[in-house]
Protein backbone atom coordinates (compact mmCIF):
# COMPACT_ATOMS: atom_id res chain seq x y z
CA UNK A 1 0.00 0.00 0.00
CA UNK A 2 1.40 3.43 -1.49
CA UNK A 3 0.62 5.94 1.68
CA UNK A 4 1.28 3.38 4.65
CA UNK A 5 -1.98 4.66 6.45
CA UNK A 6 -0.65 8.58 5.73
CA UNK A 7 -2.76 11.34 5.52
CA UNK A 8 -3.05 11.65 1.16
CA UNK A 9 -1.48 14.39 -0.24
CA UNK A 10 -4.21 15.14 -2.84
CA UNK A 11 -6.60 13.38 -3.38
CA UNK A 12 -9.92 13.56 -5.50
CA UNK A 13 -13.52 12.17 -4.90
CA UNK A 14 -15.51 11.63 -8.07
CA UNK A 15 -14.07 14.13 -9.54
CA UNK A 16 -15.92 15.07 -13.60
CA UNK A 17 -15.96 17.97 -15.70
CA UNK A 18 -18.05 18.54 -18.66
CA UNK A 19 -18.23 20.96 -21.82
CA UNK A 20 -21.61 20.78 -22.88
CA UNK A 21 -22.63 17.36 -23.69
CA UNK A 22 -18.61 16.48 -23.25
CA UNK A 23 -17.49 14.84 -20.38
CA UNK A 24 -13.71 16.05 -20.61
CA UNK A 25 -12.91 14.37 -17.30
CA UNK A 26 -15.74 11.28 -16.23
CA UNK A 27 -15.73 10.60 -12.18
CA UNK A 28 -11.92 9.69 -11.83
CA UNK A 29 -11.03 9.00 -7.82
CA UNK A 30 -7.04 9.21 -6.88
CA UNK A 31 -4.70 9.71 -4.01
CA UNK A 32 -1.22 11.20 -4.25
CA UNK A 33 0.79 10.57 -0.74
CA UNK A 34 3.48 12.92 0.71
CA UNK A 35 6.73 12.14 -1.26
CA UNK A 36 5.24 10.27 -4.10
CA UNK A 37 5.96 10.31 -7.61
CA UNK A 38 2.54 9.69 -9.73
CA UNK A 39 2.40 9.34 -13.49
CA UNK A 40 -0.97 10.33 -15.23
CA UNK A 41 -0.92 8.71 -18.62
CA UNK A 42 -3.65 9.01 -21.36
CA UNK A 43 -4.18 9.14 -24.88
CA UNK A 44 -4.68 12.55 -27.08
CA UNK A 45 -7.51 14.06 -25.65
CA UNK A 46 -8.18 11.67 -22.64
CA UNK A 47 -9.15 14.32 -20.33
CA UNK A 48 -5.27 14.78 -18.36
CA UNK A 49 -4.51 18.35 -18.73
CA UNK A 50 -8.30 19.07 -17.80
CA UNK A 51 -7.57 17.06 -14.97
CA UNK A 52 -4.67 19.11 -13.89
CA UNK A 53 -6.78 22.34 -14.68
CA UNK A 54 -9.59 21.38 -11.97
CA UNK A 55 -6.60 20.49 -9.80
CA UNK A 56 -5.36 24.10 -9.75
CA UNK A 57 -8.99 25.71 -10.43
CA UNK A 58 -8.30 27.04 -13.78
CA UNK A 59 -11.02 24.99 -14.39
CA UNK A 60 -14.19 24.72 -11.83
CA UNK A 61 -14.93 20.84 -11.73
CA UNK A 62 -19.03 20.11 -12.76
CA UNK A 63 -19.23 17.92 -9.56
CA UNK A 64 -16.72 16.15 -7.22
CA UNK A 65 -14.51 16.74 -4.79
CA UNK A 66 -10.57 17.82 -4.43
CA UNK A 67 -9.01 17.59 -1.05
CA UNK A 68 -5.35 19.11 -0.28
CA UNK A 69 -3.62 18.70 2.55
CA UNK A 70 -6.92 17.39 4.30
CA UNK A 71 -8.63 20.52 3.16
CA UNK A 72 -11.19 21.21 0.74
CA UNK A 73 -10.18 23.56 -2.33
CA UNK A 74 -12.98 22.15 -4.72
CA UNK A 75 -13.96 26.32 -4.27
CA UNK A 76 -10.96 27.92 -3.45
CA UNK A 77 -9.31 30.63 -5.78
CA UNK A 78 -6.21 29.24 -7.99
CA UNK A 79 -3.75 31.74 -5.94
CA UNK A 80 -4.97 30.42 -2.91
CA UNK A 81 -4.09 26.93 -3.86
CA UNK A 82 -1.17 28.28 -4.93
CA UNK A 83 -0.20 29.22 -1.36
CA UNK A 84 -1.21 26.40 0.27
CA UNK A 85 1.42 24.55 -1.30
CA UNK A 86 0.64 23.12 -4.99
CA UNK A 87 2.75 24.37 -8.05
CA UNK A 88 1.92 23.48 -11.68
CA UNK A 89 3.35 23.97 -15.27
CA UNK A 90 1.89 24.05 -18.39
CA UNK A 91 1.21 22.34 -21.54
CA UNK A 92 1.31 25.35 -23.92
CA UNK A 93 4.46 27.02 -21.82
CA UNK A 94 3.47 30.04 -19.57
CA UNK A 95 6.23 31.81 -19.36
CA UNK A 96 6.77 36.21 -18.92
CA UNK A 97 8.36 36.32 -22.43
CA UNK A 98 8.68 40.11 -22.21
CA UNK A 99 11.11 39.66 -18.73
CA UNK A 100 14.31 38.12 -18.15
CA UNK A 101 14.84 34.69 -16.84
CA UNK A 102 15.63 36.35 -13.29
CA UNK A 103 12.59 38.30 -13.48
CA UNK A 104 10.33 35.55 -14.27
CA UNK A 105 11.49 33.73 -11.21
CA UNK A 106 11.29 36.58 -8.94
CA UNK A 107 7.77 36.91 -10.06
CA UNK A 108 6.64 33.92 -8.96
CA UNK A 109 8.43 34.15 -5.32
CA UNK A 110 6.89 32.45 -2.27
CA UNK A 111 3.48 32.69 -0.72
CA UNK A 112 2.65 31.96 2.83
CA UNK A 113 -0.72 33.78 2.53
CA UNK A 114 1.25 37.52 2.14
CA UNK A 115 -1.41 40.40 2.46
CA UNK A 116 -0.67 43.42 0.03
CA UNK A 117 0.39 45.62 2.89
CA UNK A 118 3.19 43.37 2.85
CA UNK A 119 4.21 43.17 -0.85
CA UNK A 120 5.04 47.00 -0.62
CA UNK A 121 8.77 46.13 -0.03
CA UNK A 122 11.24 45.83 -3.04
CA UNK A 123 12.29 41.84 -3.62
CA UNK A 124 13.35 40.16 -0.45
CA UNK A 125 17.68 39.67 -0.91
CA UNK A 126 16.49 36.00 0.30
CA UNK A 127 13.86 35.90 -2.66
CA UNK A 128 16.43 36.73 -5.04
CA UNK A 129 19.62 34.48 -4.17
CA UNK A 130 16.68 31.57 -3.88
CA UNK A 131 16.17 32.78 -7.39
CA UNK A 132 19.67 32.53 -8.75
CA UNK A 133 20.66 28.97 -7.05
CA UNK A 134 17.62 27.54 -8.62
CA UNK A 135 18.62 29.35 -11.83
CA UNK A 136 21.91 27.42 -11.60
CA UNK A 137 20.38 24.82 -10.11
CA UNK A 138 18.51 24.02 -13.56
CA UNK A 139 21.78 25.07 -15.44
CA UNK A 140 19.98 28.23 -16.70
CA UNK A 141 22.65 30.63 -15.05
CA UNK A 142 24.34 31.82 -18.36
CA UNK A 143 20.75 32.77 -19.55
CA UNK A 144 19.69 34.88 -16.20
CA UNK A 145 19.38 37.93 -18.28
CA UNK A 146 18.69 36.70 -21.29
CA UNK A 147 14.46 37.61 -21.87
CA UNK A 148 12.43 34.31 -21.41
CA UNK A 149 11.14 34.90 -25.08
CA UNK A 150 14.56 34.84 -26.57
CA UNK A 151 15.04 30.83 -24.81
CA UNK A 152 14.36 27.84 -26.91
CA UNK A 153 11.58 25.50 -25.90
CA UNK A 154 13.39 23.03 -24.10
CA UNK A 155 14.95 26.31 -21.97
CA UNK A 156 11.66 27.60 -21.35
CA UNK A 157 10.21 24.36 -19.86
CA UNK A 158 13.40 24.31 -17.41
CA UNK A 159 12.33 27.67 -16.59
CA UNK A 160 9.00 27.03 -16.15
CA UNK A 161 9.65 24.19 -13.56
CA UNK A 162 12.15 26.65 -11.89
CA UNK A 163 8.85 29.30 -11.82
CA UNK A 164 7.20 26.26 -10.27
CA UNK A 165 9.84 25.71 -7.31
CA UNK A 166 10.02 29.58 -6.57
CA UNK A 167 7.48 29.16 -3.98
CA UNK A 168 8.80 26.01 -2.18
CA UNK A 169 5.63 23.99 -3.06
CA UNK A 170 5.23 20.26 -1.43
CA UNK A 171 3.29 18.87 -4.70
CA UNK A 172 4.38 20.02 -8.30
CA UNK A 173 2.37 19.09 -11.49
CA UNK A 174 4.41 18.63 -14.34
CA UNK A 175 2.07 18.92 -17.56
CA UNK A 176 4.46 17.45 -20.56
CA UNK A 177 8.03 18.34 -19.06
CA UNK A 178 9.64 16.83 -21.74
CA UNK A 179 7.52 17.42 -24.81
CA UNK A 180 9.75 19.40 -27.45
CA UNK A 181 12.91 18.68 -25.74
CA UNK A 182 16.08 17.27 -26.54
CA UNK A 183 16.83 13.88 -24.79
CA UNK A 184 20.26 14.88 -22.88
CA UNK A 185 17.99 17.63 -21.52
CA UNK A 186 14.85 14.96 -20.53
CA UNK A 187 17.70 12.92 -19.03
CA UNK A 188 18.94 16.01 -17.18
CA UNK A 189 15.71 17.03 -16.25
CA UNK A 190 14.98 13.77 -14.96
CA UNK A 191 17.69 13.70 -12.81
CA UNK A 192 16.34 16.96 -11.26
CA UNK A 193 13.05 16.07 -10.57
CA UNK A 194 14.26 12.65 -9.02
CA UNK A 195 16.86 14.88 -7.00
CA UNK A 196 13.94 17.14 -5.49
CA UNK A 197 11.84 13.94 -4.42
CA UNK A 198 14.81 12.06 -2.96
CA UNK A 199 16.31 14.99 -1.15
CA UNK A 200 13.55 17.42 0.02
CA UNK A 201 10.49 15.16 -0.48
CA UNK A 202 8.85 16.81 -3.10
CA UNK A 203 5.83 15.23 -4.53
CA UNK A 204 4.95 15.01 -8.44
CA UNK A 205 2.19 14.51 -10.32
CA UNK A 206 3.21 13.78 -14.07
CA UNK A 207 1.78 14.20 -17.40
CA UNK A 208 3.72 12.24 -19.76
CA UNK A 209 3.35 10.82 -23.08
CA UNK A 210 7.03 10.01 -22.94
CA UNK A 211 6.54 6.40 -20.84
CA UNK A 212 10.02 5.89 -20.12
CA UNK A 213 10.56 8.81 -18.18
CA UNK A 214 7.47 7.64 -16.53
CA UNK A 215 8.94 4.38 -15.59
CA UNK A 216 11.88 5.63 -14.24
CA UNK A 217 10.53 7.91 -12.03
CA UNK A 218 7.22 7.07 -10.99
CA UNK A 219 6.21 3.90 -8.47
CA UNK A 220 2.56 4.82 -9.57
CA UNK A 221 1.19 5.31 -12.79
CA UNK A 222 -2.75 6.01 -14.07
CA UNK A 223 -4.23 5.71 -17.11
CA UNK A 224 -6.71 8.23 -18.54
CA UNK A 225 -9.15 7.33 -21.30
CA UNK A 226 -12.12 9.30 -22.51
CA UNK A 227 -11.90 11.04 -19.62
CA UNK A 228 -12.27 8.07 -17.20
CA UNK A 229 -9.41 6.05 -15.17
CA UNK A 230 -8.86 3.22 -17.25
CA UNK A 231 -6.40 1.37 -14.83
CA UNK A 232 -3.77 2.21 -12.10
CA UNK A 233 -0.78 0.18 -11.05
CA UNK A 234 2.70 0.00 -11.22
CA UNK A 235 4.79 1.25 -14.52
CA UNK A 236 5.31 -2.50 -15.51
CA UNK A 237 1.79 -3.43 -14.76
CA UNK A 238 0.65 -0.46 -16.92
CA UNK A 239 2.65 -1.16 -19.77
CA UNK A 240 1.64 -5.07 -20.23
CA UNK A 241 -1.85 -3.63 -19.17
CA UNK A 242 -4.36 -5.22 -22.14
CA UNK A 243 -7.23 -2.44 -21.77
CA UNK A 244 -4.17 0.26 -21.67
CA UNK A 245 -2.70 -0.97 -24.90
CA UNK A 246 -5.68 -1.25 -26.54
CA UNK A 247 -6.35 2.58 -25.54
CA UNK A 248 -3.03 3.60 -27.35
CA UNK A 249 -2.44 1.10 -30.35
CA UNK A 250 -6.68 0.37 -31.06
CA UNK A 251 -7.46 -3.01 -32.35
CA UNK B 1 24.74 62.58 6.04
CA UNK B 2 24.14 62.06 2.50
CA UNK B 3 25.29 58.16 3.02
CA UNK B 4 21.54 57.17 4.21
CA UNK B 5 20.19 59.09 1.17
CA UNK B 6 22.32 57.01 -1.33
CA UNK B 7 21.61 53.77 0.68
CA UNK B 8 17.87 54.43 0.19
CA UNK B 9 18.71 55.41 -3.69
CA UNK B 10 20.51 52.08 -4.29
CA UNK B 11 18.32 49.94 -2.45
CA UNK B 12 15.28 51.47 -4.62
CA UNK B 13 16.96 51.07 -7.47
CA UNK B 14 16.34 55.09 -8.76
CA UNK B 15 19.53 55.34 -10.88
CA UNK B 16 20.45 57.83 -13.10
CA UNK B 17 16.53 58.75 -14.03
CA UNK B 18 15.41 59.33 -10.63
CA UNK B 19 18.73 61.60 -10.28
CA UNK B 20 17.55 63.57 -13.57
CA UNK B 21 13.88 63.64 -12.26
CA UNK B 22 15.46 65.20 -9.72
CA UNK B 23 17.73 67.26 -10.90
CA UNK B 24 14.50 68.84 -12.63
CA UNK B 25 12.86 69.06 -9.42
CA UNK B 26 15.28 70.94 -7.93
CA UNK B 27 15.38 73.48 -10.87
CA UNK B 28 11.74 73.77 -11.09
CA UNK B 29 11.00 74.81 -7.19
CA UNK B 30 12.33 78.34 -7.33
CA UNK B 31 10.98 79.22 -10.64
CA UNK B 32 7.85 81.43 -9.65
CA UNK B 33 10.66 83.77 -7.67
CA UNK B 34 11.87 84.50 -11.19
CA UNK B 35 8.63 86.03 -12.57
CA UNK B 36 9.13 89.48 -14.12
CA UNK B 37 7.01 90.14 -16.90
CA UNK B 38 9.58 92.22 -18.66
CA UNK B 39 11.90 90.29 -18.66
CA UNK B 40 9.83 87.81 -20.89
CA UNK B 41 11.74 84.61 -19.35
CA UNK B 42 9.59 83.43 -16.60
CA UNK B 43 6.64 84.98 -17.06
CA UNK B 44 3.02 84.46 -15.64
CA UNK B 45 1.99 82.60 -18.67
CA UNK B 46 4.58 80.25 -19.00
CA UNK B 47 4.27 79.50 -15.04
CA UNK B 48 0.58 78.65 -16.57
CA UNK B 49 1.99 76.27 -18.81
CA UNK B 50 3.86 74.21 -16.56
CA UNK B 51 1.02 74.11 -14.32
CA UNK B 52 -0.88 72.52 -16.91
CA UNK B 53 2.24 70.71 -17.91
CA UNK B 54 2.57 69.23 -14.28
CA UNK B 55 -1.02 68.16 -14.20
CA UNK B 56 -0.35 66.52 -17.49
CA UNK B 57 2.31 64.28 -16.17
CA UNK B 58 0.56 63.31 -12.90
CA UNK B 59 -2.41 62.36 -15.35
CA UNK B 60 -0.37 60.51 -17.46
CA UNK B 61 1.21 58.51 -14.95
CA UNK B 62 -1.73 57.88 -13.12
CA UNK B 63 -3.04 55.98 -16.73
CA UNK B 64 0.25 54.17 -16.63
CA UNK B 65 -0.51 52.67 -13.30
CA UNK B 66 -3.55 50.65 -15.05
CA UNK B 67 -2.75 51.19 -18.75
CA UNK B 68 0.76 50.39 -18.82
CA UNK B 69 1.81 48.13 -15.55
CA UNK B 70 -1.37 46.53 -14.59
CA UNK B 71 -2.13 45.97 -18.52
CA UNK B 72 -5.97 47.56 -18.55
CA UNK B 73 -6.10 50.12 -21.34
CA UNK B 74 -8.68 52.53 -19.80
CA UNK B 75 -10.28 54.73 -22.41
CA UNK B 76 -12.32 56.07 -19.97
CA UNK B 77 -9.91 57.75 -17.49
CA UNK B 78 -10.91 61.07 -17.55
CA UNK B 79 -14.57 59.66 -15.80
CA UNK B 80 -12.19 59.71 -12.83
CA UNK B 81 -10.98 63.22 -13.12
CA UNK B 82 -14.50 64.84 -14.27
CA UNK B 83 -16.08 63.26 -10.81
CA UNK B 84 -12.97 64.55 -9.06
CA UNK B 85 -13.75 68.34 -10.74
CA UNK B 86 -17.58 67.99 -9.87
CA UNK B 87 -17.06 66.79 -6.32
CA UNK B 88 -14.93 69.46 -5.77
CA UNK B 89 -16.90 72.01 -7.98
CA UNK B 90 -20.44 70.98 -6.58
CA UNK B 91 -18.93 71.02 -2.84
CA UNK B 92 -17.77 74.27 -3.21
CA UNK B 93 -20.25 75.58 -5.20
CA UNK B 94 -23.30 74.08 -3.36
CA UNK B 95 -22.20 73.73 -0.01
CA UNK B 96 -19.59 77.01 0.51
CA UNK B 97 -17.07 74.05 1.35
CA UNK B 98 -13.17 75.58 0.99
CA UNK B 99 -10.82 74.07 -1.60
CA UNK B 100 -8.70 71.28 0.44
CA UNK B 101 -11.60 69.65 2.08
CA UNK B 102 -13.82 69.49 -1.27
CA UNK B 103 -10.49 68.35 -3.64
CA UNK B 104 -9.95 65.59 -1.41
CA UNK B 105 -13.41 64.21 -1.10
CA UNK B 106 -13.81 65.07 -4.74
CA UNK B 107 -10.66 62.51 -5.04
CA UNK B 108 -12.06 60.25 -2.81
CA UNK B 109 -15.90 60.45 -4.84
CA UNK B 110 -13.57 59.15 -7.55
CA UNK B 111 -12.00 56.19 -5.89
CA UNK B 112 -14.94 55.16 -4.61
CA UNK B 113 -15.97 54.99 -8.15
CA UNK B 114 -13.22 53.45 -9.03
CA UNK B 115 -13.69 50.50 -6.49
CA UNK B 116 -17.61 49.99 -7.48
CA UNK B 117 -17.05 50.25 -11.66
CA UNK B 118 -13.81 48.41 -11.27
CA UNK B 119 -15.39 45.33 -9.13
CA UNK B 120 -17.39 45.16 -12.48
CA UNK B 121 -15.11 46.11 -15.69
CA UNK B 122 -11.79 44.80 -14.75
CA UNK B 123 -13.32 41.06 -15.04
CA UNK B 124 -13.42 41.97 -19.08
CA UNK B 125 -10.02 41.76 -21.05
CA UNK B 126 -8.36 43.46 -23.57
CA UNK B 127 -10.94 45.61 -25.94
CA UNK B 128 -13.58 44.74 -24.06
CA UNK B 129 -12.32 46.70 -20.72
CA UNK B 130 -11.82 49.81 -22.75
CA UNK B 131 -14.97 49.98 -24.15
CA UNK B 132 -16.38 49.38 -21.21
CA UNK B 133 -15.08 51.94 -19.10
CA UNK B 134 -15.32 54.33 -22.43
CA UNK B 135 -19.12 53.47 -21.97
CA UNK B 136 -18.64 54.04 -18.41
CA UNK B 137 -17.28 57.86 -19.24
CA UNK B 138 -19.64 58.64 -22.02
CA UNK B 139 -22.78 57.47 -18.83
CA UNK B 140 -21.50 59.74 -16.56
CA UNK B 141 -21.42 62.70 -18.34
CA UNK B 142 -24.83 62.47 -19.23
CA UNK B 143 -25.70 61.56 -16.01
CA UNK B 144 -23.93 64.70 -14.82
CA UNK B 145 -26.06 66.29 -17.29
CA UNK B 146 -29.15 65.18 -16.02
CA UNK B 147 -28.11 65.88 -12.52
CA UNK B 148 -28.92 69.71 -12.80
CA UNK B 149 -30.61 70.78 -9.17
CA UNK B 150 -26.68 69.18 -8.12
CA UNK B 151 -24.14 69.61 -10.86
CA UNK B 152 -25.98 72.62 -12.91
CA UNK B 153 -26.40 70.42 -16.00
CA UNK B 154 -25.58 71.60 -19.33
CA UNK B 155 -25.31 75.41 -17.65
CA UNK B 156 -21.94 74.32 -15.37
CA UNK B 157 -21.22 75.55 -12.39
CA UNK B 158 -18.96 78.34 -11.51
CA UNK B 159 -16.38 78.14 -8.59
CA UNK B 160 -15.02 81.11 -6.43
CA UNK B 161 -12.57 83.05 -8.75
CA UNK B 162 -9.28 82.85 -7.39
CA UNK B 163 -5.99 83.75 -9.01
CA UNK B 164 -3.19 82.50 -7.49
CA UNK B 165 -0.41 81.25 -10.00
CA UNK B 166 2.28 80.40 -7.93
CA UNK B 167 -0.14 78.39 -5.50
CA UNK B 168 -1.20 76.44 -8.49
CA UNK B 169 2.30 75.90 -9.86
CA UNK B 170 3.41 74.50 -6.84
CA UNK B 171 0.38 72.66 -5.74
CA UNK B 172 0.61 71.15 -9.65
CA UNK B 173 4.33 70.50 -9.41
CA UNK B 174 4.61 68.59 -5.68
CA UNK B 175 1.23 66.57 -6.83
CA UNK B 176 3.10 65.58 -10.13
CA UNK B 177 6.98 64.81 -7.80
CA UNK B 178 5.09 63.00 -5.51
CA UNK B 179 3.00 60.78 -8.15
CA UNK B 180 6.04 59.74 -9.70
CA UNK B 181 7.80 58.98 -6.44
CA UNK B 182 4.85 56.86 -5.55
CA UNK B 183 4.90 55.31 -9.36
CA UNK B 184 8.38 54.54 -9.03
CA UNK B 185 8.61 53.17 -5.42
CA UNK B 186 5.44 50.81 -6.38
CA UNK B 187 7.03 49.70 -9.24
CA UNK B 188 10.37 48.79 -7.24
CA UNK B 189 7.95 46.79 -4.82
CA UNK B 190 6.72 43.66 -4.94
CA UNK B 191 3.00 44.62 -5.38
CA UNK B 192 4.34 46.63 -8.72
CA UNK B 193 6.08 43.47 -10.06
CA UNK B 194 2.39 41.51 -9.91
CA UNK B 195 0.79 44.04 -12.00
CA UNK B 196 3.83 43.69 -14.28
CA UNK B 197 2.95 39.97 -14.49
CA UNK B 198 -0.84 40.31 -14.11
CA UNK B 199 -0.03 42.25 -17.60
CA UNK B 200 2.45 39.75 -19.07
CA UNK B 201 0.04 36.60 -18.49
CA UNK B 202 -2.77 37.02 -16.37
CA UNK B 203 -3.49 33.53 -15.87
CA UNK B 204 -0.18 31.95 -15.11
CA UNK B 205 0.16 34.79 -12.47
CA UNK B 206 -3.19 33.85 -10.75
CA UNK B 207 -1.61 30.14 -10.72
CA UNK B 208 1.76 31.45 -9.68
CA UNK B 209 -0.19 33.10 -6.33
CA UNK B 210 -1.45 36.48 -7.31
CA UNK B 211 -4.43 37.46 -6.39
CA UNK B 212 -5.05 39.13 -9.39
CA UNK B 213 -8.47 40.67 -8.61
CA UNK B 214 -6.92 42.37 -5.86
CA UNK B 215 -4.01 44.07 -7.33
CA UNK B 216 -5.92 45.15 -9.92
CA UNK B 217 -8.71 46.62 -8.34
CA UNK B 218 -6.24 48.47 -5.85
CA UNK B 219 -3.75 49.92 -8.72
CA UNK B 220 -7.13 50.81 -10.47
CA UNK B 221 -8.40 52.84 -7.50
CA UNK B 222 -4.97 54.42 -6.29
CA UNK B 223 -5.08 56.00 -9.96
CA UNK B 224 -8.23 57.19 -9.59
CA UNK B 225 -8.07 58.63 -6.85
CA UNK B 226 -4.64 60.78 -7.72
CA UNK B 227 -6.47 61.89 -11.14
CA UNK B 228 -9.47 62.75 -9.00
CA UNK B 229 -7.33 65.36 -6.95
CA UNK B 230 -5.74 66.69 -10.50
CA UNK B 231 -9.68 66.69 -11.28
CA UNK B 232 -10.19 69.33 -8.26
CA UNK B 233 -7.05 71.43 -9.16
CA UNK B 234 -7.79 71.84 -12.69
CA UNK B 235 -11.74 72.87 -11.62
CA UNK B 236 -10.40 75.25 -9.08
CA UNK B 237 -7.86 76.49 -11.48
CA UNK B 238 -10.34 76.60 -14.00
CA UNK B 239 -13.00 78.20 -11.92
CA UNK B 240 -16.01 77.35 -14.42
CA UNK B 241 -16.75 73.45 -15.22
CA UNK B 242 -19.70 71.96 -17.55
CA UNK B 243 -19.75 68.67 -18.86
CA UNK B 244 -18.75 68.97 -21.92
CA UNK B 245 -15.10 70.92 -20.93
CA UNK B 246 -14.65 67.96 -18.00
CA UNK B 247 -15.70 65.06 -19.79
CA UNK B 248 -13.55 65.69 -22.90
CA UNK B 249 -13.15 62.68 -24.74
CA UNK B 250 -9.68 63.56 -26.25
CA UNK B 251 -8.56 64.12 -22.34
CA UNK B 252 -8.02 60.12 -22.08
CA UNK B 253 -6.94 59.56 -25.81
CA UNK B 254 -4.09 62.20 -24.74
CA UNK B 255 -3.02 60.28 -21.60
CA UNK B 256 -3.09 57.30 -23.81
CA UNK B 257 -0.76 58.86 -26.62
CA UNK B 258 1.64 60.69 -23.67
CA UNK B 259 2.20 57.47 -21.91
CA UNK B 260 2.69 55.18 -25.39
CA UNK B 261 5.14 57.98 -26.70
CA UNK B 262 7.07 57.95 -23.35
CA UNK B 263 6.89 54.43 -22.95
CA UNK B 264 3.94 52.01 -21.33
CA UNK B 265 4.81 50.54 -18.00
CA UNK B 266 8.08 52.82 -17.29
CA UNK B 267 8.09 55.47 -14.55
CA UNK B 268 9.95 58.24 -16.54
CA UNK B 269 7.76 57.28 -20.12
CA UNK B 270 5.05 59.56 -19.07
CA UNK B 271 7.00 61.88 -17.48
CA UNK B 272 9.26 62.46 -21.28
CA UNK B 273 5.54 61.80 -23.03
CA UNK B 274 3.42 64.19 -20.97
CA UNK B 275 6.31 66.95 -21.69
CA UNK B 276 6.89 66.40 -24.95
CA UNK B 277 3.91 66.18 -26.29
CA UNK B 278 2.32 69.59 -24.57
CA UNK B 279 5.16 71.34 -25.86
CA UNK B 280 4.42 69.53 -29.30
CA UNK B 281 1.10 70.62 -29.41
CA UNK B 282 1.81 74.00 -28.76
CA UNK B 283 4.06 73.96 -31.55
CA UNK B 284 1.11 72.40 -33.98
CA UNK B 285 -1.31 74.39 -31.82
CA UNK B 286 0.41 77.79 -32.79
CA UNK B 287 1.82 76.91 -36.41
CA UNK B 288 -1.33 74.47 -37.98
CA UNK B 289 -4.63 75.52 -35.97
CA UNK B 290 -6.76 74.36 -38.06
CA UNK B 291 -5.26 70.99 -38.39
CA UNK B 292 -3.41 70.23 -35.48
CA UNK B 293 -6.12 67.29 -34.46
CA UNK B 294 -4.91 65.76 -38.22
CA UNK B 295 -0.93 66.14 -36.95
CA UNK B 296 -1.71 64.72 -33.49
CA UNK B 297 -3.52 61.54 -35.08
CA UNK B 298 -0.50 60.99 -37.81
CA UNK B 299 1.46 61.04 -34.74
CA UNK B 300 -0.17 58.89 -32.58
CA UNK B 301 0.40 56.00 -36.19
CA UNK B 302 3.77 56.88 -36.24
CA UNK B 303 4.70 56.29 -32.87
CA UNK B 304 2.59 52.85 -32.98
CA UNK B 305 4.08 51.99 -36.42
CA UNK B 306 7.96 53.06 -35.71
CA UNK B 307 8.05 53.32 -31.60
CA UNK B 308 5.59 50.91 -30.63
CA UNK B 309 7.87 50.52 -27.24
CA UNK B 310 7.90 54.55 -26.89
CA UNK B 311 10.92 56.53 -26.12
CA UNK B 312 12.15 54.75 -23.27
CA UNK B 313 11.93 51.63 -24.86
CA UNK B 314 13.21 52.20 -28.04
CA UNK B 315 16.57 53.54 -26.11
CA UNK B 316 16.50 50.66 -24.18
CA UNK B 317 17.63 47.08 -25.48
CA UNK B 318 14.26 45.05 -25.12
CA UNK B 319 12.77 46.58 -28.18
CA UNK B 320 13.09 45.21 -31.70
CA UNK B 321 11.91 47.25 -33.75
CA UNK B 322 14.09 49.06 -37.00
CA UNK B 323 14.06 52.11 -35.28
CA UNK B 324 15.29 50.78 -32.14
CA UNK B 325 18.11 49.56 -34.28
CA UNK B 326 19.04 52.63 -35.85
CA UNK B 327 18.74 54.45 -32.69
CA UNK B 328 21.34 51.94 -30.50
CA UNK B 329 23.97 52.33 -33.58
CA UNK B 330 24.68 56.05 -33.90
CA UNK B 331 24.23 56.33 -29.82
CA UNK B 332 26.30 53.44 -29.06
CA UNK B 333 23.78 51.78 -27.08
CA UNK B 334 24.39 48.74 -24.72
CA UNK B 335 22.50 46.30 -23.45
CA UNK B 336 19.92 47.69 -20.40
CA UNK B 337 20.78 51.17 -21.89
CA UNK B 338 17.76 52.25 -19.63
CA UNK B 339 18.19 50.32 -16.45
CA UNK B 340 16.37 51.62 -13.75
CA UNK B 341 14.05 53.24 -15.25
Amino acid sequence: MPGNGKQPLLECRGVSKYFGGLAAVNNVDFVVYPGEMVGLIGPNGSGKTTLFDCLSRVQQVSSGQIFFKGVDITKKKPYQIAHMGMARTFQVIRVYRKLTVLENMLLSRQWRGESLFKQLRPTHPRTEKRARELIDFLMLSHLTDELAGNLSGGQRRLLEIGMALMPDPDLILLDEATSGVNPTLIEQIKDRIRQLNQEQGKAFLLIEHNIHFIADLCSRVFVLNYGEKLAEGTPEEIINNEAVIEAYFGT
Amino acid sequence: MLRPLVNIWQRYRLGRWGLLLLVLFLFLLPLPQFIAPERKLVTNSLLFSFTQMFMLVTLASNWNLTGGFTGYVDFGHAVFFGLGAYGTGVLMNKLGWPFWPAMLIGAVLAAVFALLIGWATLRLKGPYFSIAMLGTFVAMREVIRVLKPITGGGEGLTLPPYLNRPLFYYLTLILAVLVVSLIAWIRRTEFGASLIAIREDEVGAEMRGINTTLHKITAFWIAAFLTGLVGGMWAYQNTFIDPDVVFFESRTVELVMMTMLGGLGTVAGPVIGAATIYWLRDVVWANFLQYHLIVQGLLLILIVLFMPEGILGTLGDRSATSLNRIVRKWFGLTRNGTEGV
